[in-house]
């Protein structure tokens, strides 16, 4: 018991608590009616988070194998972790998902080819956009103003930094206004590896995050903030294991800029006083909400500005559900992704609120896409952007 | 399945049908965690599966399945462990889960229309819109659908005041193996009720609902199961409970490792009462308690034990495997069974959750940590039914037969019932294509001479006491990551 088991296509990387968690699969099926993509695979039970840990632990009896046709299924994954937040036994299956998908690129069965592609360009150019890097710090405003040596830094992330700026521009402008002092990398910010270890490349993985704790550690970075939901996430929970595994120092404090703006409204540094008479549902990132249990904080900072009426989805907080960009669904199979994020726009229209307002790029992307598409009246809109309006007010 | 099987099927269902033995892996099994010999003895890995969206969909597989002559096992979501969606000879497996719409609510009438693969939780949610709510749920809510708890039979949350889910159903559509549509209700309904859909395929069931209420659940711990009997009939009588339910301290005790339950009185029994808050009297609940030696606890344990009503597996955690036993008996018993079982699974990790049922009934769930990876799970398992035969000695009887206790189906359905069933068996399906091996027990694969689950009955009391001295030690382990 908890060992690794070796099936008939050789050893595997899930062993000790993981391999034990497999055995204790309830069988229940909890994680089923909860998950995410399984209603994309036809109504075959083999789609459903059960059938996977079934399957997986066949793999590690030597009853099967890994085959190209399950490998494509285990990628059909956001890891919005609803099957986690439902199963009985708790076990940890985005971590065994992760693993799997890390086998199947050890045994050359993995990633699926936009998976490649993305760490092709990561490779390249530090980003799995394939931006140039110097361009890196092109959100920037005239007035923001890093200063060098602060022990804060500001973690942009690729999405933040070329894709949906907003959020990571409002944030740095909060700090500037805050007179707060803040470090920020520019272009010699590295992706956080998120999306390369969300699709089992751990080799790119590893290259991405020693040079970004490398980089921390010549700053002298003490604490980092970032407004992207996917690198606070995997700067908190994955980079301690890789610093050791790395043999690299790091013992920072990371937060995602949400609990940063809660810190200062608690303390009455920062003081919302314009009245912003809108209605707001608020979508909770997976990375952010049941990947690093942050759900009140953002509804917080939403309470805390004058006139704005919260209104929540049905599906909300633990129970939310997924924009449908996670987990490398958004690279290889977009229009699974697409009809995701309708999903919850449309339940996110259902409530009539004015405005759809969230704490993650990611996620963000996703949904411009899907309104646009659907062509409904709901303005999207960072938690951060109305706090300045308010504020600035 | 021959090419030209696989062709028919494929015509009349298209993408709906699938011979990917990678899917079809999933299909082979239930909730039950079964040794290996025991799932020899039936063909248990089906060669085709239909996921059925729609009524005519179910019409073309058993159409096809019938000219074929090949087997058709219809299933739920799996979440019983008695075999009844276990193939038993190969054939196709019927998947009803995408048939689970709401057809229509009446809401002056309290009625639900849903399909079969309903997911109660799910329907619960959609009820709640309207002011209504099941009036009774399994503890696997979350998962289970409606059609297959009909189709295995059994008692919930809610079973206090509603009864079985017999008890709530009014009626149903089955698709017979000829393809046609019957609406039934009262006795033929019946004939459906707990046989496995060896009669024919539920397509729609009537539900009775009740109005959505708030519970205000009470935590009473009590010393001994004397105490809980004597507790819990007189709470029958004087409160006006929604459930009841028990967990020993044994159960409590796992539950504590788990970090639950951990402000609950070391030994103590513990039970939970969900009252509805409209007639919830905390005075006479109070009264109850201390007349009975118990004591209330506080609310926070209530609340956090009738929130978690739906998570009994999470001891599974600790096994990495349960064995289960499961029984009906009488209130007037519980506390004798009860000792008797404590006693002679003493030095085992044993817990068990009972459920206080309408009419002076308990129904009990005996659970075992055991490790079915273990070369010895396969003789331990005959242990599962030790807690059985001693509630048979007090009055008690099998849950539900389905699979594994098919040879003892006349017994837990009533002769009439089993005759009428077997009967009408005959006449609707004389080939044995719908469900074979359900209610009445396959023949040994290789061994025909010997049905299955006289096998099992058999072998499990021979291996009975053995398997009472071989005792699993839990390897020590940290707290598994979660």
């Amino acid at each position: 018991m908890g060992n690794n088991r070796a099936g008939s296509s050789g050893k595997t990387n899930i062993t000790g608590d993981l391999s034990y968690s497999v055995d204790t699969c309830a069988r229940c099926g909890f994680c089923k009616p909860v998950c995410t993509t399984y209603p994309f695979g036809n109504g075959f039970e083999a789609f459903s988070p059960r059938a996977k840990v079934h399957y997986i632990k066949q793999v590690l009896e030597g009853k099967q194998k890994l085959t190209p046709e399950w490998v494509d299924r285990l990628y059909q994954c956001t890891t919005c972790e609803r099957c986690v937040e439902n199963c009985q036994t708790e076990i940890s299956l985005v971590h065994l998902w992760e693993a799997l998908r890390a086998e199947t690129v050890r045994q050359g069965i993995g990633p699926m080819p936009m998976h490649a592609k993305m760490r092709e360009a990561v490779d390249e150019y530090n980003n799995p956009y394939g931006e140039p890097k110097e361009e890196r710090n092109k959100w920037m405003q005239p007035d923001h103003s890093p200063t060098e040596g602060a022990e804060l830094l500001v973690f942009g992330g690729c999405t933040g930094s070329y894709r949906m700026t907003a959020m990571l521009r409002t944030g740095v402008t909060i700090l500037q206004r805050m007179g707060i002092p803040y470090a920020y990398a520019g272009p010699n910010e590295m992706c956080c590896g998120s999306p390369i270890l969300r699709t089992g490349q751990l080799e790119s993985a590893s290259r991405l995050i020693g040079t970004n704790l490398d980089l921390f550690e010549e700053m002298g970075i003490k604490e980092i903030v970032s407004p992207c939901s996917g690198c606070s996430k995997t700067i908190k929970h994955d980079y301690p294991k890789w610093a050791e595994k790395l043999n690299k120092n790091w013992s920072g404090k990371v937060q995602h800029f949400s609990e940063l703006y809660v810190e200062l409204l608690r303390d009455g540094r920062i003081k919302p006083t314009r009245r912003i008479e809108k209605t707001v549902t608020y979508h909770d990132p997976c990375h952010l909400g049941r990947a690093q249990r942050i759900f009140d904080e953002p509804r917080e900072i939403l309470r805390a500005i004058p006139g704005l009426k919260l209104v929540e989805m049905e599906f909300n907080a633990e129970n939310a559900r997924c924009c449908g960009a996670g987990g490398g669904v958004k690279g290889h199979y977009p229009e699974m992704a697409a009809q995701i994020a309708d999903k919850r726009v449309l339940e996110a229209v259902e409530t009539g609120a004015d405005l759809l307002v969230t704490m993650c790029p990611f996620c963000q992307a996703s949904f411009t896409q899907s309104i646009d598409k659907l062509g409904v009246n709901i303005e999207l809109i960072g938690v951060e952007e109305l706090l300045l309006q308010s504020v600035e007010g | 399945m021959n090419q030209k099987a696989r062709e028919r099927l494929e015509e009349s269902l298209g993408n709906k049908v699938s011979f990917d033995k990678q899917i079809l892996a999933a299909y082979d099994h239930d909730i039950g965690e079964m040794p290996a010999l025991v799932m020899s003895m039936v063909d248990n890995t089906p060669e085709a599966v239909v996921a059925a969206d729609t009524v005519d969909d179910v019409r073309n597989c058993l159409n096809a399945a019938r000219e074929l002559g090949i087997p058709v096992t219809p299933r739920g979501q799996a979440s019983s462990g008695y075999g009844g969606a276990i193939p038993t000879r190969g054939g196709i497996v019927l998947d009803m889960t995408g048939m689970n719409r709401v057809i229509s609510m009446d809401k002056d009438n309290l009625t639900v229309d849903v399909e079969p693969g309903a997911v109660w939780d799910e329907l619960s949610r959609q009820l709640n819109k309207s002011g209504m709510d099941n009036c009774i749920v399994p503890t696997s809510a979350p998962s289970s659908t409606v059609g297959g708890w009909f189709a295995m039979g059994g008692v919930g949350l809610g079973s206090l005041a509603y009864g079985s889910i017999r008890d709530v159903v009014q009626e149903i559509d089955v698709v017979a193996l000829e393809g046609e549509v019957a609406t039934l209700s009262g006795e033929e309904m019946d004939l459906h009720y707990q046989t496995c859909g060896i009669l024919g395929v539920v397509t729609r069931l009537r539900l009775t609902c009740r109005i959505a209420e708030e519970m205000r659940p009470f935590a009473v711990a009590l010393s001994d199961a004397a105490a809980v009997q004597a507790f819990s009939q007189a709470a029958c009588e004087e409160l006006t409970p929604y459930a009841i339910s028990v967990h020993s301290p044994g159960y409590v005790g796992m539950r504590k490792e788990m970090g639950e339950d951990e402000a609950v009185p070391g030994d103590s029994f513990l039970v939970i009462i969900a009252i509805p808050v409209g007639s919830s009297d905390e005075g006479a609940l109070r009264r109850v308690a201390v007349a009975h030696g118990g004591e209330v606890l506080a609310d926070e344990i209530a609340h956090h034990s009738w929130n978690d009503r739906f998570y009994p597996m999470r001891i599974k955690k600790l096994g990495p495997s349960i064995l289960v036993g499961e029984f009906y008996l009488p209130l007037d018993s519980f506390s004798s069974v009860v000792e008797e079982i404590q006693t002679d699974l003493q030095r085992d990790l044993l817990g068990m959750e009972i459920f206080v049922l309408k009419g002076g009934r308990v129904a009990v769930l005996v659970y075992i940590l055991d490790d079915a990876g273990s070369f010895f799970y396969q003789f331990r398992m005959a242990k599962a039914l030790r807690p059985v035969r001693a509630a048979e000695r007090g009055g008690g009887s099998l849950y539900t037969a389905g699979l594994w206790f098919a040879s003892r189906s006349r017994e837990i359905l009533g002769s009439k019932k089993y005759d009428a069933v077997t009967r009408r068996k005959k006449v609707v399906d004389p080939k044995g294509l719908l469900n074979p091996g359900k209610i009445v027990s396959p023949r040994v694969r290789f061994l025909p001479l010997f049905d299955v689950s006289t096998m099992v009955d058999l072998s499990s009391r021979l291996a009975s006491p053995l398997a009472k001295l071989l005792i699993y030690k839990r390897p020590h382990r940290e707290r598994v990551e979660s």
